[in-house]
């Protein structure tokens, strides 16, 4: 490759990071970004009437925009775009996967069910399936990212940001990126492979505007307030099945009593069944971050974190740990809060 | 008042549908001749009927008899397919009828067909299998898994018509410097050189001048000779059926018998691009065609082009399917301990079948990147054989070295691989046999690409 088709690759790239912006599947979306304030503003309204701008205030400052923190948001997903698209053609695809599933199952005897079901049926109760097994599978990825030291070594990049903005989302790094890559895979190849088996040529998504139902609904509905300086509560009846924005702000939140719980994105029904769901809160003020150095580290920094800690980890007190690969993460979490200097 | 407007009407909408007719009037202002229509290509009709006639030739073991409808250039050929029968007059019976000095040969594809062993041009190919033709009996080589009738019918399609029309009619002799539009195409003709050339590219599609008034399915059933359609066929009601202009063939045939499943539209798609490029021509009024014109005239090319090749794709996904299929029964007659001789003749039919359709793929100079490696290996050079073999070379003499491989049911996963990549590499809609169950339409709507979105 010549520079010239570098520079066509990075510029490609780039414009097509910022692509998302008007992209209705990524969450990212001015689409979702107006809904979400749309969607805090009337729910503000009805609750505390002409307060209701003021509380939507600190969105709208650039000193939330244009944070250090936020400034590494930006990088990270400017710079995994073009990791990722180096690593992504190269790894193997779902296709593939599904393709290689369908015939095993169809060579351990699994064929189309005989009786006929009506397309909707079918439609409906893959896309339940669906839904459920992605949601849990992304629960239980991001208990074990907490619950594992070597993962957690990646996972803190996420956590590190000291203000919370809908870009915080994309700060992630990598490794975790083809971890969340190898979930999605094994989740719809496996999905996709049982269901095109057993109902060959009637398995669809539920779809609107060209996205998943469930995805759309849970972006529309302000999935982007989740990281953001905005505390919204549900309301403890509501949290027991529906992880509101201010209980994923308690997950990032520094303070010990807060940490690992709410690993949910949709459900909250996970968490119960784990025993890790705390309530949130409209008027809950928190402080964000590791309370480590990691959070004033820059992008690169960032990047070559996951290697000096585990590093750190193998020559420390934490080696044996990490070799049951049982650390529980909070208490991780916790002596590297003791170990930081406070700010 | 009603009445007569209703007569307009009717007479607007028979105006209309008389306008969808392939027909054109002489358009060169000098021209000095009787004929009234500037449209011709007798050259293609002749190289359908040797076609039609070659593969019905082919089961004959007769290597003259073959060889004269592919390479003789011979007068007297009388046509093989289609023949006139009981309730379906068809008004030539002899190749000469339709043009003389035609072959089948010197028009392939030049170029090598990666697909076939022997490092082939397509020539080369079609000529080894006409003499491998001859030596079995009725075209079917069980030892190698061979259906000859099959493979020369399938690829002589891809490497004569195809090619000919998108590789060079519809693409070098669209440019300013060949076949100029103010000059009649050979001294004398009645038609410019852009004219013919664009006729041309429509003869070898083989469609009906009035296909598209025509249902894919009457289509289908003209061609089929059904009784029932033939005055659907006879456009003119002269009681005949003219091959020249009321007869479909080849890639039009399949373009309509995949747009029956009511999926597609590929055989009117390209009909009115056809259409309406000769209109394009036609209304230069025998000038040179303008830049502008030219650009038109080339997104219709492309039209065509593109559709074309989404029709040779879907046949080929169709007898992937069928292949997949024939080795499921045969693994279940061997369970049985039954007789497979029948289902083996089935999987090397419908093997032949995807076999020509796929190296007619790579036949027209198109790049198909990697597709086309990965067809290549996915397909093989013959079907997985019983003992698990495969025809791994050939050598001048056209004999094939077979080598271990996979198994008859692992190459079943290969079979749904080529479904998903023809599927996904040629934007297929129709997808008849679909043994994948659908799945690249569900993965498209799961797709997300590369970004590291978390929690």
């Amino acid at each position: 490759m010549t520079t010239v088709d570098y520079g066509g690759w990075l510029i490609n790239e780039l414009s097509l990071a910022v692509s998302d912006l008007v992209n209705p599947s990524k969450r990212v979306s001015i689409l979702y970004f107006a809904s979400a304030l749309f969607f805090a503003f009337v729910l503000f309204l009805f609750r505390y009437g002409k307060g209701a701008p003021r509380r939507l205030s600190a969105l709208f400052s650039w000193r939330l925009w244009w944070h250090p923190s936020a400034r590494v948001d930006y990088a990270l997903w400017l710079g995994n775009r073009l990791i990722l698209s180096l690593l992504f053609p190269k790894v193997i695809t779902t296709l593939g996967v599904v393709t290689w599933l369908m015939f095993q199952l169809r060579e351990v005897g699994l064929s189309p069910l005989a009786m006929t079901i009506p397309d909707w049926s079918v439609i409906a109760l893959f896309s339940l399936c669906y839904f459920l097994l992605d949601d849990f599978s992304r629960f239980w990825l991001h208990w074990l990212m907490h619950r594992w030291s070597w993962l957690w070594a990646f996972h803190r990049v996420h956590h590190s940001a000291k203000v919370l903005t809908p870009f915080t989302v994309l700060r992630t790094h990598p490794v975790e990126g083809m971890l969340f890559y190898g979930r999605s895979l094994l989740v719809q190849g496996s999905l996709v492979a049982l269901f095109v088996t057993l109902f060959p040529g009637q398995v669809s998504l539920l779809m609107i505007g060209g996205v998943f139902v469930a995805t759309y609904v849970f972006n529309i509905c302000g999935a982007n307030l989740r990281h953001s300086p905005v505390p919204i509560s549900y309301g403890k009846t509501l949290e027991r099945w529906l992880i509101s924005p201010a209980q994923h702000q308690l997950h990032h939140s520094a303070a010990v009593e807060h940490y690992d719980c709410n690993f949910g994105v949709v459900l909250a029904v996970w968490d119960r069944w784990f025993r890790c769901l705390q309530f949130g809160s409209d008027q809950q003020k928190l402080r964000y971050g590791t309370l480590s150095t990691l959070d004033q580290t820059g992008v690169f920094g960032q990047y070559l974190s996951p290697i000096l800690f585990l590093g750190r980890g193998l020559n420390g007190r934490q080696a044996g740990l990490i070799k049951t690969t049982l650390v529980n993460a909070g208490k991780a979490k916790a002596r590297e809060t003791t170990q930081a200097k406070p700010e | 008042m009603k009445k007569t407007l209703l007569t307009a009407f009717i007479g607007a909408s028979a105006l209309s549908l008389h306008a969808q007719t392939y027909d054109f009037a002489v358009s060169l202002p000098d021209y000095q001749g009787d004929a009234s229509s500037s449209v011709s290509y007798g050259g293609q009709i002749a190289r359908h009927a040797l076609h039609n006639s070659l593969k019905k030739a082919s089961k004959s073991g007769d290597l003259a008899l073959m060889e004269s409808y592919f390479s003789s250039k011979a007068e007297g050929l009388s046509i093989l397919d289609p023949v006139s029968k009981k309730g379906f007059a068809i008004k030539q019976s002899s190749i000469d009828e339709l043009s003389k000095g035609k072959d089948l040969k010197s028009s392939a594809y030049p170029g090598t067909i990666t697909g076939w062993p022997g490092n082939l041009t397509g020539p080369e190919v079609l000529q080894q299998m006409v003499t491998n033709a001859a030596n079995t009996k009725g075209g079917y080589d069980p030892v190698n898994g061979y259906d000859y009738t099959q493979l020369i019918s399938k690829f002589t399609m891809g490497a004569v018509f195809y090619n000919k029309a998108v590789n060079d009619y519809l693409d070098e002799k669209l440019e300013a410097d060949v076949k100029p539009n103010d000059k009649p195409y050979s001294k004398g003709a009645p038609y410019t050189g852009k004219e013919h050339v664009w006729d041309e590219a429509f003869g070898y599609f083989g469609a009906p001048i009035n296909g598209l008034e025509l249902t894919p399915k009457e289509v289908v059933q003209i061609v089929k000779l059904n009784p029932d359609y033939f005055a659907k066929a006879d456009a003119n009601k002269d009681g005949v059926v003219d091959l020249k202009t009321e007869m479909a063939f080849a890639h039009a045939y399949y373009a309509a018998s995949i747009d029956a499943s009511g999926k597609t539209d590929y055989f009117h798609t390209i009909l009115q691009a056809f259409y309406d490029g000769r209109s394009v021509i036609q209304d230069a009024k025998g000038k040179v065609l303008s830049a502008a014109q030219r650009e038109e005239l080339k997104g219709y090319a492309k039209v065509i082009g593109v559709a074309w090749q989404q029709v040779i794709a879907e046949a080929a996904f169709k007898y992937a399917g069928s292949v997949y299929a024939d080795l499921e029964k045969i693994a279940i007659i061997e369970e049985s301990n039954g007789d497979v001789k029948k289902a083996y003749r089935n999987y090397v039919k419908h093997w032949g079948e995807l076999k020509g359709f796929a190296l007619s793929l790579q036949a027209a100079g198109r790049d198909l990147g990697r597709t086309q490696s990965q067809l290549d290996r996915l397909i093989g050079f013959s079907p997985v054989l019983f003992g698990n073999a495969q025809v791994v070379a050939a050598n001048s003499k056209g004999e094939f070295t077979q080598s271990e491989s996979v198994t008859m049911q692992e190459y079943k996963l290969n079979m749904l691989k080529v479904q998903n990549l023809l599927s996904s590499h040629f934007a297929l809609t129709a997808k008849l046999n679909d043994r994948t169950g659908g799945m690249d339409d569900v993965l498209e709507q799961l797709k997300s690409g590369p970004s590291a979105e978390n929690d």
